[in-house]
């Protein structure tokens, strides 16, 4: 959230507890391979990057200028 | 899935980057703490699963990958923080479906919160003669009883934080951080650690 997307201190928090709410207040039914839902996490996380960036699928990798923060 | 060998997820161009891998993918493969989680696949299937599992305090991966991407660079400053953790993030008592978890997991989950403070004790050995150049910042206190899960208890971690914040030798310690990165005056090349003390 920082690093990548550069978001905000207070915005990042902001969003990691809501992230947090959404995904570990859904416990699943049926926990074989994990208790909580990795679906669920994945909707969460890439409506995160698609508010920062305006693309859900946009890649880790930086073009143009890193310098500023690596990660 | 080998837990022993850490995969790195780079925004950056070198070597071993996963050139197709999305934001999501990444965080969504250091997120799988088995338990939680189902592991990810990302590229030609290969699975993956949290870092916790083997490498929970990355500072020694860090300077070994800062010695290939900066070259005849000098290290300013290093701060690792912590997440407050003393004991196991999770799995304390074992509910019927999570004991189906290979015992080796729970085991290599137990060790991860000694490995963290070894590694810190082995990078204070490291810049031992180097002053105010390496920093940990670690909630010592209060938040280690707190499961990754319970989100309701976010204000608890945050007035430990808080409290942490407040002592004396915490905010002598941040006035060094900040002066430092503003400043740095460090005069050690990258190349002089001696990674060979790494066990990686």
């Amino acid at each position: 959230m920082l690093g990548r997307l550069r978001m905000g201190i207070d915005t990042a928090i902001d969003a990691y507890n809501s992230l947090t709410q959404q995904v570990f207040s859904d416990q699943k039914r049926w926990p074989g391979d994990g208790r909580f839902k990795a679906t669920k996490l994945e909707e969460v996380i890439k409506s995160v990057v698609q508010d920062i960036t305006g693309d859900p699928e946009e890649l880790l990798l930086e073009v143009g200028d890193t310098s500023v923060c690596r990660m | 899935m080998n837990a022993n060998i850490p995969v790195l997820f780079r925004s950056y161009q070198s070597q071993e980057t996963h050139s197709g891998c999305k934001i999501w993918e990444a965080a969504r493969a250091t997120s799988a703490l088995p338990t939680f989680f189902k592991h990810i696949e990302i590229g030609n299937k290969q699975p993956y699963i949290d870092g916790g599992l083997g490498c929970n305090n990355p500072s020694e991966l860090l300077i070994k990958e800062a010695k290939v991407v900066f070259p005849n660079h000098q290290i300013g400053c290093l701060v690792s923080i912590g997440t407050g953790q003393a004991e196991v993030i999770s799995i304390r008592t074992p509910g019927f479906f999570q004991q189906i978890v290979p015992t080796g997991v729970i085991d290599a989950l137990k060790a991860i919160s000694t490995d963290c403070e070894a590694t810190h004790e082995k990078l204070s050995l490291l810049f031992k003669n180097s002053p105010n150049i390496y920093f940990r910042i670690n909630v010592e206190q209060g938040i280690q009883g707190i499961k990754l899960s319970e989100w309701e208890k976010m204000a608890n971690v945050e007035a430990h934080t808080m409290q942490y914040l407040k002592r004396e030798e915490v905010g002598v310690k941040l006035s060094l951080v900040i002066n430092t990165i503003k400043s740095p005056k460090a005069q050690l090349m990258i190349e002089q650690f001696g990674m060979k003390k790494f066990v990686m």
